[in-house]
């Protein structure tokens, strides 16, 4: 298990550098002029001229791929042609708000969607089964900025249960940050009402992200628990006659995990490159909307940076539900 | 620590309860003014950083020489309680204002002028443009601790127009953090300034807190703290302003403006400011190189379409904004008149049509696309097809650059930078900006004549003449379809006191001087 943790660790590396290199290579094709934009549209030739040797727009790419490797061993990103701010740390004060909301958003279509796969399975084509199917159905074709919409209108216009938009009260001062999770920092701190205020904004951004992959999990789960529950091990356990309790929760339910943490696992990258729309309506200040600008200008290297994060948190999700597979099953660890 | 169930729904609830407490009550208790706009700080230089957003918090945390306000915009003292020019045109002698300090608590003293001017200049990024070649770094001296001159290297009647976006900064402050490159990498997150506020917290993509400078030296306004509020979405903003949460909702759009109206506390804001959209023509390559061409095109659009589908908005008359000094709302402009259209059609070497031109407009956005959709209407009546395509703006940028590349019809919006007729005049007629996306192609040896001289000329009779000479020749040329002046959209609550509109700096507000009742 160790040598394979240390394998997959290993190709990290290509596969990061092949990444590097295709979007340098795609940064190049593209017709735009980031510099003449970021310059403005009164810049002289000068300045034009100036810029882009300072941002390395006249070397030639090989060379300027070069540097950004080598930077990027010395924790250097780049810095954004537009706003001169260096990457690596416009990346670290984005990304906690987007892993923060993406994490949420999977933990409630975990806790939700896995037992509700279960009981859709056990209790297989009665009402309560079409009922959840028919939601579920509904839950992957809606669209998520759609969803955030319509959950603001319920929860904040309507009923004013829960605040409209951002991570926290702006008048209110965040916690002491030390992981740049909201929720976490606050239970460090020890500030309950804080961790409240912070789950109390997560709610709605993490409910309209994560209703599309609890339908998913849930329909996953409830397929595998139907086919899991038909094999004879669980036909001969019921013979002998353990509980239903006992073969669900020992039997199925580790059985029946093996595909739908592929599942979980791909919902990872799934969420983390579509946070911009929810991010928009909630004006929640992720990687999303900071990505989403940087494409728009295309200014490269936050671009680059963005999608770096986003491949490394997703090769090391694959890595943790691989390793769950052989937790989950020995055989895997063959 | 570990949370028990009890503890654990106390807090959530009490998250919630915090939520639902109107914040407005909680605002007004300490005059916290909050701005909403779509638009993120980046950079906190004032002489690096450009856009509506770095220069709102410019105009609040530092101080200019001189400020502009009201409508139509006059220069008021800013840092400077007064000034004088000679007769030439060519000094300028500023007097600076006695109790003017920074946030630190130590004068503003001619030296730091001059230091800011030297290393606005140094850096040439950010406003430098307004005054390159005007200043160079020994231009600006210190005569005596109050007292700052500039020399200009030529007469620039402008001079004071420009002045409100070049920032003072603290010398003694910046040297101390000069690092490797001139303190742009201290003052990208660190304010030295002598505005009302200085900054309290920044949280990238959210929001920004300012605070009023314990013994600020402004005089007037109530408000203790102002917060600029990054929201997205317009439904967003708007809701948050109908609650109170906002006072200034910035980004509003036309149907935003609608759904305001008649809402209690809320008071909608549309005036005219000087952003145009004009329909350039690409005058150095391909057919609209013929002026016939150009004029039979220009009579042949619909421009009350084109007004129909922009409201509220005005028509422009000529290349200036309307009611910018030096415009001529008298100027005999093109209007819809089919006979005209025929007979320069017929006059040119394409008159019977029979071709295709190019357009662009930039993608997403709707109203951009109507009107190319208006122009090929009026092509078709002329039996010229047009190709619409859509296109971002860094390509749009990229494609300026050659009249080889520019498509042959050129759409933009263009802002004024400073009330004065020599921004849109220089940056969009001037042929030494061709290759720039304000002005790709078009070059007219008289016309810059004229834009040269009236910079250079010191009496606003003779500026306003020269100014009328040009509108004319531009207009018989007809490089633009001189398009629409949409007006500025925005909304605040009725509590903002002391707010006044200026068409210069309108989405950059300056709250110091407002107050919340």
């Amino acid at each position: 298990m160790i040598q394979m943790i240390l394998r997959r660790l290993l190709l990290l590396i290509p596969t990061l550098i092949g990444l590097t290199l295709l979007l340098f290579v795609i940064s190049r094709l593209l017709p735009g002029d980031p510099v003449g934009l970021a310059a403005g549209p009164n810049a002289s030739a000068e300045l034009i001229a100036r810029m882009r040797a300072e941002f390395g727009f006249d070397d030639p790419l090989w060379l300027r791929y070069w540097h950004y490797l080598t930077g990027l061993l010395s924790g250097d990103w780049g810095t954004s042609v537009f706003t001169r701010r260096p990457v690596f740390q416009d990346v670290l004060t984005y990304l906690p708000a987007t892993l923060e909301l993406v994490f949420s958003a999977l933990l409630i279509a975990v806790v939700i969607g896995i037992p509700l796969g279960l009981l859709t399975a056990v209790y297989r084509n009665g009402p309560l089964d079409y009922f959840i199917r028919t939601l579920a159905l509904g839950g992957v074709a809606m669209p998520r900025f759609f969803l955030g919409l319509l959950l603001q209108l319920a929860f904040v216009a309507w009923l004013g249960w829960l605040p409209l938009s951002g991570r926290f009260p702006f008048l209110e001062i965040p916690p002491q940050s030390v992981t740049g999770f909201y929720t976490i920092d606050a239970l460090l701190a020890g500030d309950i009402r804080a961790f409240g205020i912070a789950v109390s904004h997560l709610i709605l951004p993490a409910t309209a992200m994560a209703l599309s992959p609890l339908a998913t999990i849930m329909r996953m789960m409830r397929a595998s628990t139907i086919e899991v529950l038909g094999q004879d091990y669980i036909l001969n356990a019921r013979a002998l006659g353990l509980s239903q309790r006992l073969i669900i929760g020992k039997y199925v339910l580790k059985n029946a995990m093996s595909a739908t943490l592929t599942v979980i696992g791909l919902y990872v990258s799934w969420l983390l490159g579509g946070t911009v729309l929810v991010e928009t309506v909630f004006d929640w200040p992720g990687l999303g909307l900071f990505a989403t600008q940087a494409i728009l200008t295309q200014d490269f290297m936050p671009v680059i940076g963005v999608t770096l994060v986003i491949a490394i948190i997703y090769l090391l999700t694959m890595l943790v539900v691989d390793i769950l597979y052989g937790v989950l099953n020995p055989k895997v660890r063959l | 620590m570990t949370l028990t169930k009890r503890q654990l729904l106390k807090s959530l609830l009490g998250g919630v309860a915090l939520t639902v407490l109107p914040l407005s009550a909680m605002a007004q208790a300490r005059k916290i003014m909050v701005v909403a706009s779509t638009v993120d700080i980046p950079n906190f230089d004032p002489h690096v950083a450009t856009g509506y957003a770095p220069q709102w918090l410019f105009r609040n945390v530092y101080d200019p020489l001189v400020r502009v306000t009201g409508t139509p915009p006059v220069a008021t003292p800013g840092l400077a309680a007064s000034w004088e020019m000679s007769e030439d045109g060519m000094t300028y002698t500023f007097h600076l204002d006695p109790t003017a300090r920074f946030t630190d608590g130590s004068a503003v003293t001619a030296a730091d002028v001059v230091y800011s001017f030297q290393r606005l200049l140094r850096l040439g990024t950010g406003p430098a443009w307004m005054v390159a070649g005007i200043l160079d770094g020994d231009s600006v001296v210190a005569t005596d601790d109050a007292t700052v001159t500039m020399n200009l290297l030529k007469p620039f009647a402008p001079l004071l127009s420009v002045l409100p976006w070049m920032f003072i900064v603290n010398a003694a402050v910046v040297e101390a953090n000069l690092g490797t490159d001139d303190a742009q990498a201290y003052l990208l997150q660190n304010i030295a300034g002598s505005g009302a506020f200085t900054i309290n917290r920044a949280l990238p993509g959210e929001l920004y807190e300012l605070l009023r400078v314990e013994n600020d030296w402004h005089q007037g306004g109530n408000i203790d703290a102002v917060f600029w509020r990054i929201v997205r979405e317009a439904a967003t903003t708007r809701m948050l302003l109908q609650r109170g949460e906002v006072h200034f909702a910035l980004d509003l759009f036309t149907e935003d403006m609608e759904a305001l109206e008649g809402v209690p506390g809320v008071v909608r804001i549309m005036e005219p400011d000087y952003r145009s959209f004009s329909i350039k023509m690409n005058t150095a390559h391909g057919p609209l190189m013929d002026k016939n061409l150009r004029k039979a095109i220009s009579y042949a659009f619909n421009y009350q379409s084109m007004l129909d589908a922009a409201q509220p908005a005005a028509l422009m008359v000529g290349p200036l904004p309307p009611g910018m000094f030096g415009a001529n709302p008298d100027l005999e402009v093109y209007r819809q008149d089919m006979d005209k259209a025929r007979e320069y059609l017929a006059a040119s070497d394409y008159a019977d049509g029979g071709f295709t031109l190019s357009i662009h407009y930039a993608a997403g956005y709707e109203q951009q696309r109507r009107w190319c959709l208006i122009l090929l209407e009026a092509l078709a009546t002329l039996n010229i097809q047009l190709d619409i395509r859509p296109m971002v703006w860094p390509d749009v940028v990229a494609m300026a650059r050659s009249p080889e590349t520019v498509t042959d019809f050129f759409s933009i919006f263009q802002s004024s930078n400073y009330a004065d007729p020599d921004n849109t005049a220089y940056a969009a007629y001037h042929s030494s900006r061709n290759g720039q996306w304000q002005n790709p192609t078009y070059s007219n040896p008289e016309v810059d004549r004229l834009i040269e001289e009236a910079r250079a000329a010191t009496t606003p009779e003779a500026r306003a003449e020269l100014y009328g000479q040009f509108q004319e020749v531009v207009v018989e040329d007809a490089p633009d379809i001189f398009g629409v002046l949409e007006l500025r959209k925005f909304a605040m609550r009725d509590n903002v006191q002391g707010y006044e509109f200026c068409p210069v700096g309108a989405t950059s507000p300056e709250i110091w001087p407002l107050s919340l009742a």
